[in-house]
């Protein structure tokens, strides 16, 4: 046996799968997570699914891990006390941030704290100009004096972020040499290194990031390993970053900032996996979760990518409510609510459903634990959507009186009954998912209708062929095991690191030297990355992109660097056009940030279904709602592990798994194919 | 159509709402200037075939709360709803039907469903440069820029050149300009073809039933948010720095059940400087106090709003005649929404923030690089907000209008100057039960050769935000250049090797300052928010 496994720590779960590289097949485990040192959860984990295939420590060929510590760190403020050094003149940085308010009518706006607080805040005098050049020598009284003060603080990291550094890092460094004489033993994470771009707030916020969850990160990893060495599994870790690459652990270690978002680049990776065996070229990732509904469009198979993204948000769908961070990930972005989102009727008599949520606990009124509010999920087991018997695969009850009183509650002074309350909840939650799907890929050039969804979470085969309607797309794969797609996807990511800075000149001043000088040392960090995991430089990818726009301009537009200047330019042209239908010919173009991604080769993966399965899948039949009858009607109920490859099921019915229940409506037709996945077609609705 | 559950509604305004955003998006996307994409310093609306607002854009700043259907119906005056053919595109910047200066362009297009008129779009954006001279000392509205009357810049979908030749002729930067508003003709086709095929799906032939039922509802939203607090009659006044004296804005408050009544009379008369805010300016930052404070979550459409009567006498600064200069309507506009909560807080003190270092603060800067690249920046700098009854005012937040920051980085590759510190101000928040947010200081270095040009028009100078409530009044502002004082409102010269300075006024605190909190008062000593 020559086994990969993929372990993905969640809040609630930890979810590990394995693929026997030898015969495709894939298993899987789910033990509890154990919050307070996650990586006993892991180990417990890596000894399930080991028992459960009957293989030995050394059976393991690769462990790939992602983990919800780094982002949970930030966002219950469990990093190491950390320290700030600011250019002088900018001490208050972090607490000044941008001046704007996310919210124009909430007179009670918060912005969220710093992770450092004011009196952890120091300068040095030293300045580097806009064009990289010197204009105050680095003063090294006042840089160990600033040192010496951190040092006092007794903080385990600091985080330098001095103006300009992404231009001219040279301060930084020697800032860092001062460091590490006056405090040794503090954690330095400077800002040139761990996100070299423009805007010295977003840069200083991702640079303190890192610094205030290096320790923990460094301690957790230091246990995890050395915990898998007891087992016997000798293999190194490869972390899963934000951007769906996965690097080796010495990387990570580095920038640990980079795998805030690893769950959902997971996801995203196991959606694009599930398109390229499906056959199709451009899905969107449609995971819907108990708490939020997130999506991520893959055109050509690859997730598309965005340079940075919010953490700790004070409001969950309010940009600029969080803290920024410039660090590349999956454009996952979150377009509505989850099942456990509560729905009410706010001040103009009219259903809301979210933002607030029911938490695991007590969860939806049908959990049974005391939660009264009406939920997406109540909503969806009085459509019939759900099975109040086979939740979770028959491991949780739920309760259908409970949701009735619930939503019929809800409905009471609208004169609505509990039916009609449901599905207007139903029909709501879709709505806002379709409407927000629509516009991201309106933002990025595209259409949301060409692209078949890919359902995973545990709500999103229940609710994934309406949205599919509503935005006009005609296909829906449903794949196996949407619950722990994440895990799953990070089997199917390759070893990949991004190394990008800003440098803003002119294309007119640009030539090919002038080109390569600023990537050369992009692409030698990232081979760096690479080589660190083991991957031959022979057999890398290595693309180079620029970030462009028009003089003047303060957004730009990124363009492949695939030859010479009027190639960017035509590739610029080219982009600016596809997104916004026209470009400025003439006007002067200026490049801003420069990017090197180099990836190693994608893994290959032979899944194969169970191919003895009978196919007796049909297991009954229960009421549920069909939209085209406007009534409850008889539909069939189908089990997915019973359904053979090539078997088919025509809508309205149901398929229920252990972790989901895809729901197919009336003009849905699904088919079994060959690596497993549920794929439906949506005939238009008259 | 089937009669409007509440489900039916719910869902048809969202797709009505979510039909604005994508519409305002379209816009941004395709604009090409900087305010538009940045700051979103716009608003597209949809209103009804009687011009009543039902659905805008949900992100954009406070001065466009309210002012489309208030232009529109002064459009229509001139160019009547029965002349106008599928395709017509409106066009106005006049200040007095817009939003109150000419660098706001309005467009407004009829949308028609087989053959009937059913709706408006309407979208109104800032246009850095309309021509002509504005300046702290502009003494009419002439010598701000052009002005475009009410006329059809689009006649059943063809451009006409010569409304075209004639705002390229007297523009600056007319490509810029005449961009942003052939991206909003772009936006409107988007928002005609979405709103017919709702129409189309959801079987709706007029669409007034549900613009009614919308409407009504806001409307029982707000009156329920009025009818909760005591009735009663509350009045402010408040002194602006103005110019060669000190301005009075006087506002008087009568809640009366589910009515507000909000009237300026006592305000000073409007003046020849630049800071006179046209009405529907000041209606819109007035009915924005009234929403912020009484129903901050409900949509923004005119239901809300039928409550809440605004008034001011004719010829007063929130109320000019023509031709005041109104190019700083700001200046007096954005007091407005301090006066309004000043007096608010006698009847709802719970709810409302004291006064924050507002007016907005910003400078312009114009001059030539060393390359021979001429250029004019204007960079914002926001003062403390104001204390609130449950918190104190975050440090440096841009109210009541709503900017971000240039990031000194990106203002240094464009500006030959240097930002030699941006710090905030110990001790500049009021004092109180809770605390005024702290202003900031920002020096801009000329480190040379060449000089730098810079406008200011700075307030809370001479009369700083006050405390509410027996809180404490915020710092006032301060410019200098080398650390000596300069006018408040001028335009100089930075010659190579000076720094120009601002300190902004910081926000005002709320409640008696002896009932602060130990653990407060603690905190403010460790993070050096005291000085």
């Amino acid at each position: 046996m020559s086994l990969r496994i993929g372990v993905d720590i969640g809040g609630t779960f930890t979810d590990l799968t394995a693929l026997d590289a030898a015969t495709g097949r894939l298993s899987k485990a789910k033990v509890l997570t154990t919050p307070d040192d996650p990586s006993r959860g892991v180990l417990d984990g890596l000894d399930k699914l080991l028992a459960a295939t009957g293989a030995t420590a050394a059976d393991v060929v690769q462990v790939i891990h992602g983990t919800t510590l780094v982002a949970n760190a930030i966002i219950e403020r469990k990093g190491v006390r950390t320290a700030f050094i600011a250019t002088e003149g900018y001490r208050d940085l972090l607490d000044m941030a941008r001046e704007w308010r996310w919210d124009i009518y909430d007179l009670d706006i918060v912005l969220p704290a710093p992770l450092v607080p004011r009196h952890r805040c120091v300068e040095v005098r030293e300045r580097i100009g806009p064009d990289g050049a010197v204009v105050t020598g680095f003063d090294v009284a006042s840089a160990r004096a600033a040192a010496q003060a951190v040092a006092d603080m007794g903080v385990e990291a600091v985080a330098v972020c001095f103006l300009h550094a992404f231009r001219n890092p040279a301060h930084e460094r020697l800032m860092a040499e001062v460091l590490a004489d006056v405090a040794p033993g503090v954690a330095v994470s400077l800002s040139s290194e761990v996100s070299p771009v423009m805007g010295e707030y977003d840069r200083a916020c991702t640079t303190v990031a890192n610094a205030y969850v290096l320790p923990v990160f460094r301690r957790y990893i230091k246990r995890l390993s050395d915990g898998m060495r007891a087992m016997g599994i000798g293999v190194d870790l490869l972390l899963m970053q934000s951007d769906g690459g996965t690097a080796h652990e010495t990387t990570a270690l580095r920038l640990p900032v980079r795998l805030v978002q690893s769950g959902p680049a997971g996801g995203a990776q196991a959606a694009a996996l599930t398109g390229r065996v499906a056959g199709f070229a451009d899905v969107m990732a449609f995971d819907m979760g108990g708490t939020t509904a997130k999506a991520c469009l893959i055109p050509g198979g690859k997730p598309a990518r965005a340079p940075e993204f919010e953490v700790a948000r004070i409001a969950r769908f309010r940009r600029g409510s969080g803290l920024p961070l410039k660090v590349p990930a999956v454009d996952m972005i979150e377009i509505g609510a989850g099942g456990g989102s509560i729905a009410r009727v706010n001040a103009l008599g009219l259903i809301q459903v979210g933002p607030e949520s029911s938490s695991a606990d007590p969860g939806p009124a049908c959990y049974g634990r005391g939660g009264a509010e009406a939920t997406v999920t109540d909503a969806d087991l009085i459509l019939g959507y759900l099975a109040a018997d086979r939740f979770l695969g028959g491991e949780m009850r739920l309760d259908p009186d409970a949701a009735e009183r619930a939503v019929g509650a809800l409905g009471a002074p609208l004169g609505l009954s509990a039916l009609q309350v449901a599905l207007g909840v139903h029909e709501i939650v879709n709505e806002t998912m379709a409407q927000a799907a629509s516009i991201h890929a309106l933002e990025k050039g595209l259409r949301a209708q060409d692209f078949a969804l890919v359902a995973i979470g545990g709500a999103g085969p229940v609710h994934a062929c309406a949205v599919a309607r509503r935005i006009g797309v005609g296909t829906v794969i449903c794949p196996a095991g949407a619950g722990v797609a994440s895990a799953f996807g990070f089997l199917a990511a390759p070893v990949s690191f991004e190394a990008a800075w800003a440098r803003l000149v002119p294309l007119s001043a640009l030539d090919e030297a002038e080109i390569e000088a600023i990537l050369a040392p992009l692409r030698a960090e990232t081979l760096r990355s690479l080589a660190e995991a083991g991957v031959d430089p022979a057999a890398c990818t290595v693309r180079a992109s620029v970030e462009l726009r028009y003089a003047g301009q303060g957004h730009e537009v990124e363009a492949a660097l695939t030859g010479g200047v009027e190639v960017l330019l035509a590739a610029f042209e080219a982009r600016y056009e596809a997104l916004y239908g026209r470009v400025e010919r003439g006007a002067a173009v200026e490049a801003v940030t420069w990017r090197v991604v180099a990836s190693g080769p994608v893994p290959e993966m032979h899944l194969s279904a169970d191919a003895t399965v009978a196919d007796d899948a049909l297991v009954g039949h229960r009421a549920m709602w069909c939209g085209r009858a406007k009534a409850m009607v008889q539909a069939p109920v189908y089990d997915r592990y019973r359904m053979a490859v090539g078997s088919v099921c025509h809508g309205p019915a149901v398929v229920e798994e252990c972790e989901s229940t895809a729901v197919l409506p009336h003009g849905a037709t699904g088919r079994v194919d060959a690596g497993g996945n549920l794929v439906i077609t949506l005939e238009p609705e008259a | 159509m089937a009669q409007l559950d509440p489900v039916t509604l719910g869902l048809l305004w969202q797709r009505l709402t979510g039909l604005m955003d994508e519409v305002a998006g379209a816009f941004v996307r395709t604009s090409f200037s900087a305010v538009v994409r940045e700051n979103w310093d716009l608003a597209c609306s949809l209103m009804d075939a009687e011009g009543r607002l039902f659905a805008q854009s949900s992100r954009s700043i406070p001065s466009f709360i309210g002012t489309m259907p208030r232009t529109l119906a002064q459009m229509l005056k001139v160019v009547p709803a029965a002349r106008m053919r599928p395709g017509d595109v409106l066009i106005s910047n006049d200040p007095w039907l817009g939003t109150g200066h000419l660098n706001d362009i309005t467009l407004m297009r009829p949308i028609f469903r087989a053959g009937v008129l059913v709706a408006f779009v309407g979208g109104t954006f800032h246009c850095v440069d309309v021509g002509g001279a504005p300046r702290p000392d502009a003494r009419d509205v002439f010598e701000e820029g052009m002005c475009i009357p009410v006329c059809r810049i689009v006649k059943a979908g063809v451009e006409d050149p010569e409304i075209v030749a004639f705002i390229a002729e007297n523009f600056r930067a007319p490509a810029e300009a005449l961009g942003d508003i052939r991206a909003l003709f772009a936006a409107f086709a988007v928002a005609e073809r979405r709103l017919c095929a709702i129409l189309d799906q959801e079987g709706i032939d007029d669409p007034k039933p549900v613009v009614d039922e919308i409407l009504a509802r806001s409307e029982r939203s707000m009156r329920a948010a009025l009818a909760a607090v005591p009735d009663g009659v509350a009045e402010d006044r408040l002194l602006a720095d103005g110019f060669d004296a000190p301005l009075v804005v006087a506002c008087r408050v009568e809640k009366r059940g589910s009515n507000i009544a909000i009237d300026f009379a006592g305000t000073s008369p409007q003046i020849a400087h630049p800071v006179n805010a046209p009405f529907n300016f000041s209606w819109s930052y007035t009915a924005y106090a009234v929403k912020c404070v009484f129903d901050p979550a409900a949509p923004n459409n005119d239901g809300g709003l039928r409550p809440v009567t605004i008034t001011a006498p004719e010829g007063c600064l929130v109320n000019p005649l023509r031709p005041a200069p109104v190019w700083g309507r700001h200046l007096s506009g954005h007091y407005l929404p301090f006066a309004v909560m000043g007096a608010l807080a006698k009847l709802v003190p719970g709810r409302v923030v004291a006064d924050a270092g507002a007016p907005a603060w910003n400078v312009y800067f114009r001059g030539q690089r060393a390359d021979g690249r001429r250029f004019v920046k204007m960079y914002f700098m926001s003062g403390g907000h104001g204390a609130r009854a449950g918190s104190d005012g975050p440090n440096v937040m841009s109210f009541p209008t709503n900017v971000a920051n240039t990031p000194a980085e990106q203002f240094e590759n464009d500006v030959p100057l240097l930002i030699a510190e941006r710090r905030l101000l110990p001790g500049s928040g009021g004092d109180g039960r809770t605390r005024g947010g702290l202003g900031q200081r920002i020096s801009f270095h000329n480190p040379g050769p060449a000089e730098v040009g810079f406008v200011i028009r700075h307030e809370r100078v001479k009369h700083p935000p006050r405390g509410l409530l027996g809180g404490g009044d915020g710092a006032p502002g301060r410019d200098l250049v080398d650390e000596v004082p300069i006018p408040a409102k001028t335009a100089m010269t930075l010659v190579a090797g000076s720094t120009v300075t601002f300190e902004t006024p910081g926000g005002g605190g709320m409640g008696p300052a002896t009932e602060r909190s130990a653990d407060a008062i603690a905190a403010d000593r460790r993070e050096g928010y005291v000085a």
